[in-house]
């Protein structure tokens, strides 16, 4: 009887053995079997989370926004470099400090056959700039109202002056959405039938498995390139990954790391990094009463963190080392603070010394547990690097909805890590939480010549003034440090090599821009 | 028919409780408004978002409207998908279905066979092994039995699909990963009913009237060792949607258990009270129907 | 599940007589019974002794040897005999370590859903009644919610470390204990000896502790056992959807959970932690049905 246990028991163990062998190979070959091509006009995109809703004014994740823009159209659209370009409005115009007037495009229909006036538009810009239980309320409740002056012509009346318009109205909740059809259809039957104007049409949404789009023949733009585009949602990162080398979709989001050299082995797929706007950092606080609260302590943090070593150990590559939060491709983006980070930990004892923690410190960090990339693994690697200089970090980790709720009551201790993203690209969304109003019971930051940029760039219609206000700003923030940055998250995607695909730096997936080879 | 209705009439209090034990769980935390908006939203953002959801109110007034709106029929809404919370819980009903009944089949056509052979062959090495096997299944957790399937089957030897929902090849992997726990209990408890009708007089008047072994087995011994069986298989319906939770998980299966997931992380309370009290009427109702056949199934059993 | 059969005095007596003397000589007999004893004392041991056995700190990361194969493959050393994981830490040094909240969870959860279940349950059989009536319609209403269902949303509310994941595991699963206490309750209760003892007029708290607790505890301990390994089970689960125990503490679970992603490249990562697991639970169910085969031959399942 012991014996045939002990049989079982090396049975068991030579399966485990096999299998794992069997999937992982040895070093030398990492990849699997490669990925046969097809030329089938349907894309299948392979998320982590399923699209929230086609109520564009109630949701902000930018993996929802991503497949909307298929859908529906912007009035303009942020070319980046390019400035703003034309969408659904052919062109605009800055009246005064709170009047912009707009021209529509004639001859844009909706997917059901209705043409596209300004009454759609003051119909959707209103709705999600008045009703208050929507997510998207806070980034549109600046417009006071639209003023129709005829079918084609329409002037956005803000309540104060509002630089940032245009970048409003070129992101989340900006799609222009049927009148006729929501009045007298109903919500509710327009989230589940969502007509738009852009290059696809709904067909079909299976919850938590697929949603289906197919070509709109009557686009008002170029004529779409695929008959059919599946976003499929695989919350597993390991299911999603294995999905991709078995062909079964052709773009997988959000790789891990560590499968990233296995998909680049495999034959007929590939990975891509590409800059993302979400920046992870510290935020530490400045009040009297905590250790971070002097400036040395502060930079001692900063310079015991090597993060170009976490960049390249954990996330494989895929992150940009910065000191400001305002990245290239923002407005306001200060780039001699992008691409370059302060490692020097002998200068972070000395600085402790001379702040009289000669023998070392303690301080606390709650960080969020899978919300981010890595998000665990950096902390903890954080921590050691801090523990060289003789900090030593009691580590809070805290699944996302803890971390959540001690961040909405501000209830955090000396320091947390978190990461920031910016569907603004303006440094306006990027800075405000550093207004010293804002700051309270979080950084209490509180430097009156930031305060000072800060407050009169919000509002200042200079374009080229108010940039400058906010590079100034960034330089004096890298300096006292309420924020440390860390780096930029890169996107990890994998594609299969029948289709070309350049990622975006705001995330979005135009499906037109991504074609077969 | 008195106790069954008598029964019914006591999942009445159950039900109540369990819609207060949710509800209480579900609210007491606070708001699920911090979790809806980014982390860039300011504070007034969060509390005009609140205000207009009526979170404000205090808790006892929050669950007698509960209660109220779940009279009328009405669940609530999602905040993830905007739509009717019941809707939404009821749409995804047929996708755990069918992945619940194809695990059960897989856990019967383990089962069924080992268990009875482990029984016959009391103490060999099959038993043993077969013992030893049904322990194996019950200490691999899941998640971890699924991705191992899929590496093995699906990127490997490409002989399933990976993930999703389709025809009965998306089926087969999923229902493995969640039939092997139950295989493995299930495996052990006809392994001991049969034991106990093996011993029993009938049995040995059998075999002393000369019949093949293999005819006491099938026909007589198996037959009751049935009827706690049919039981035990209603029983491990909570077990089984329990298990859809990470099953669907991994394998991105579109049904209730991810809906689950997905609702409790983003605090999408209506959907999380919808599911769990569906969920919960469920399990009672299989509980009492399996009570029920037992009852029939067994004369041995008085009604009290 | 709750039909007792009844059992006579006079083989209750018997049973009452072999049941320790024996103990021991019984254990050398059952095979499976005594490797499941050495297993549990061989992981109870290494939790005990984790620091003198682990030749790292758990916690301690290394970014320059980062995911190291186990020795006997292709880049391994002995430093590190299992390998390391993806910050560097010694895959062996966590397993040991891992033992002990591993085994503290499990552990623990069961004694507190033991005692709150034993209570309820003698509360419930003794007492009977409306007491009877509110306790049984609360088990029925945490049974018919699924236990990872209800862990998830609690946990979720809580937060979880390891003191709230010991309650929740614990406050979930004491309706078991509660049933089977109370139907055992319900059958010693109306034994002539305990009938008797009560129309002398023994207080009740004296007639539970002389006669009804004795009755009810051997079928508790082999419960009790067989549930601290689906409890070790659930860790991992619960791990996995995210909610299981947090870093820098380190179970077995966690290390499966975290190590899922490398299945496919640095195997060893997960693999020994599940090994570690599978041996455990093995280990405890060999125990535990030996322990119903020795002290309580009526329980079927």
């Amino acid at each position: 009887m012991k014996k045939g246990l002990s049989i079982l028991l090396l049975v068991f163990v030579l399966i485990l053995a096999a299998c794992s062998k069997d999937s992982g190979g040895s070093d030398k070959e990492q990849g699997e079997k490669p990925v046969e091509k097809s030329d089938s006009k349907t894309l299948v995109v392979g998320f982590g989370t399923d699209v929230t809703s086609f109520d564009i004014h109630n949701h902000n994740t930018t993996s929802t926004e991503a497949v909307h823009v298929n859908m529906f159209n912007y009035l303009v659209k942020n070319g980046g470099k390019e400035g703003f370009l034309p969408d659904l409005a052919e062109s605009w115009e800055n009246v005064d400090d709170t009047t912009w007037s707009f021209k529509l495009k004639e001859g844009v229909k909706f997917h059901n056959g209705e043409d596209l006036t300004a009454d759609d538009v003051k119909f959707t810009l209103e709705r999600v700039a008045n009703d208050e239980t929507l997510l998207e309320y806070g980034s549109y409740k600046q417009i006071k109202e639209v003023k129709v002056k005829s079918d084609y012509e329409f002037d956005i009346i803000t309540h104060a002056p509002e630089p940032a318009l245009l970048n409003r109205l070129s992101r989340i909740g900006s799609g222009i959405l049927p009148k006729d059809y929501i009045e007298s259809e109903g919500w509710d039957t327009f989230v589940n039938k969502p007509v738009g104007t852009g290059p696809y049409k709904f067909k079909d949404w299976k919850k938590d498995d697929r949603l289906t789009l197919e070509a709109n023949n009557d686009y008002f733009g170029e004529a779409p390139k695929w008959e059919e585009v599946v976003f499929r949602s695989i919350p597993e990162d390991s299911t999603r990954v294995s999905e991709l080398l078995t062909g079964g979709i052709d773009i997988a989001v959000n790789i891990p790391p560590t499968d990233v050299e296995r998909i680049d082995a495999t034959e007929g797929v590939t990975v891509k990094n590409s800059p993302t706007q979400r920046v992870m950092m510290l935020v530490l606080r400045t009040a009297e009463g905590n250790v971070t609260a002097d400036p040395l302590v502060r930079e001692a943090i900063d310079l015991a963190i090597d993060k170009q070593a976490i960049v390249d150990s954990l996330l494989g590559g895929a992150g940009e080392v910065t000191r400001t939060r305002v990245t290239p491709g923002n407005v306001g983006a200060n780039e001699s603070l992008f691409g370059t980070s302060l490692y020097d930990p002998e200068k972070a004892k000395e600085l402790l010394a001379q702040a009289g923690y000669a023998d070392g410190l303690t301080l606390t960090l709650s960080a969020p547990n899978g919300r981010y990339l890595k998000d665990k693994e950096t902390a903890e690697l954080m921590v050691a690097m801090l523990a060289e200089v003789g900090i030593t970090v009691k580590l809070e980790l805290l699944e996302w909805s803890a971390f959540n709720q001690k961040y909405t009551e501000r209830t955090f201790n000396d320091m947390f890590f978190i990461g920031y993203g910016n569907s603004m690209f303006d440094a306006s969304l990027a800075l405000d939480r550093l207004q010293f109003e804002r700051a309270k019971g979080e950084t209490d930051y509180n430097n009156p010549e930031t305060e000072k940029l800060l407050i009169t760039a919000e509002t200042n219609m200079n374009l080229d003034e108010r940039v400058e206000q906010y590079k100034k700003a960034q330089e004096f923030i890298a300096e006292d440090r309420p924020q440390i940055y860390l780096y930029q998250l890169q996107a990890i995607t994998g594609v299969n090599d029948r289709v070309d695909f350049e990622p975006r730096l705001d995330e979005m997936f135009y499906v037109d821009t991504i074609t077969l080879k | 028919m008195k106790y069954f209705l008598l029964n019914v009439l006591k999942t009445i209090p159950v039900l109540l409780l369990i819609t207060l034990i949710v509800f209480v769980l579900v609210r007491v935390t606070g708001d699920p408004v911090s979790m809806m908006l980014p982390e860039t939203a300011t504070d007034e953002e969060r509390e005009s978002l609140k205000e207009a959801l009526g979170f404000n109110e205090p808790l006892p007034v929050q669950y007698m409207k509960y209660l109220g709106d779940l009279v009328k029929g009405d669940f609530g809404e999602s905040f993830r998908y905007d739509m009717d919370a019941l809707d939404l819980v009821l749409e995804r009903l047929p996708a755990t279905f069918q992945l619940a009944i194809a695990s059960m089949i897989v856990a019967i056509i383990i089962s069924v066979p080992l268990g009875i052979l482990s029984a016959v062959k009391r103490n060999s090495f099959m038993d043993l092994f077969i013992t030893g096997g049904a322990v194996l299944g019950k200490a691999m957790p899941s998640f971890w039995l699924g991705i191992m399937l899929i590496l093995m089957f699906a990127v490997n030897l490409q002989l399933f699909p990976v993930s999703g929902k389709g025809g009965l090849m998306h089926l087969i992997l999923p229902a493995i990963t969640l039939g092997t726990g139950i295989a493995a209990e299930m495996t052990r408890l006809i392994r001991s009913s049969m034991l106990e009708i093996l011993g029993q007089d009938f049995i040995r008047t059998a075999r002393s009237k000369g019949l093949r072994e293999s005819i006491v087995v099938n026909k007589h011994a198996f037959r009751n060792a049935l009827i706690p069986v049919v039981t035990i298989m209603a029983l491990q319906t909570s077990t089984l949607i329990g298990g859809t939770l990470i099953t669907e998980t991994v394998f991105a299966w579109p049904g209730l258990g991810q809906l689950l997931v997905q609702a409790v992380n983003l605090r999408d309370m209506s959907v999380v009270q919808a599911a769990t009290l569906l969920i919960a009427v469920f399990v009672i109702l299989s509980n009492l129907i399996a009570d029920l056949i037992y009852r029939l199934l067994d004369p041995r059993i008085k009604y009290d | 599940m709750t039909t007792t059969l009844e059992t006579s005095q006079s083989s209750l007596n018997r049973k009452k007589k072999g049941r320790f003397k024996s103990l021991f000589f019984r254990l050398l007999k059952s095979k499976t019974g005594f490797v499941g004893l050495i297993i549990v004392l061989a992981m109870t041991i290494m939790a005990i002794l984790a620091p003198y056995l682990a030749m790292y700190d758990p916690a301690k990361t290394n970014i320059m040897s980062r995911l190291l194969p186990p020795f006997w493959l292709e880049g391994g050393t002995m430093e590190h005999p299992l390998g390391t994981d993806n910050l560097g830490r010694d895959v062996l040094s966590r397993i040991i370590y891992g033992s002990r909240i591993s085994l503290l969870v499990g552990i623990s959860a069961v004694i507190l859903a033991g005692i709150i279940g034993m209570f309820f349950g003698l509360i419930a059989g003794y007492y009977g009644k409306l007491w009877d009536f509110i306790i049984m319609r609360t088990v029925d209403s945490f049974l018919a919610i699924p236990n990872i269902l209800f862990m998830l949303i609690i946990l979720a509310v809580l937060g979880p470390s390891v003191p709230t994941l010991i309650l929740v595991l614990g406050g979930t699963s004491w309706v078991v204990y509660a049933r089977m206490v109370r139907s055992e309750t319900l059958s010693v209760k109306e034994r002539d000896y305990v009938r008797s003892a009560r129309a002398i007029g023994a207080k009740n708290f004296r007639i539970i502790a002389k006669y009804v607790l004795p009755n009810v505890i051997s079928s508790f301990i082999v419960i009790a056992t067989l549930n601290v390994a689906s409890t070790i089970i659930l860790e991992a689960s619960l791990s996995f959807l995210g909610l299981g125990i947090q870093s820098p503490d380190v179970s077995w679970g966690l290390m499966l959970s975290d190590g899922r992603e490398y299945l496919a490249t640095s195997w060893w990562v997960a693999t020994f932690p599940g090994i570690a697991i599978t041996v455990t639970v093995l280990g405890v169910i060999f125990l535990g049905d030996w322990l119903r085969d020795v002290l309580d031959p009526k329980i079927k399942d």
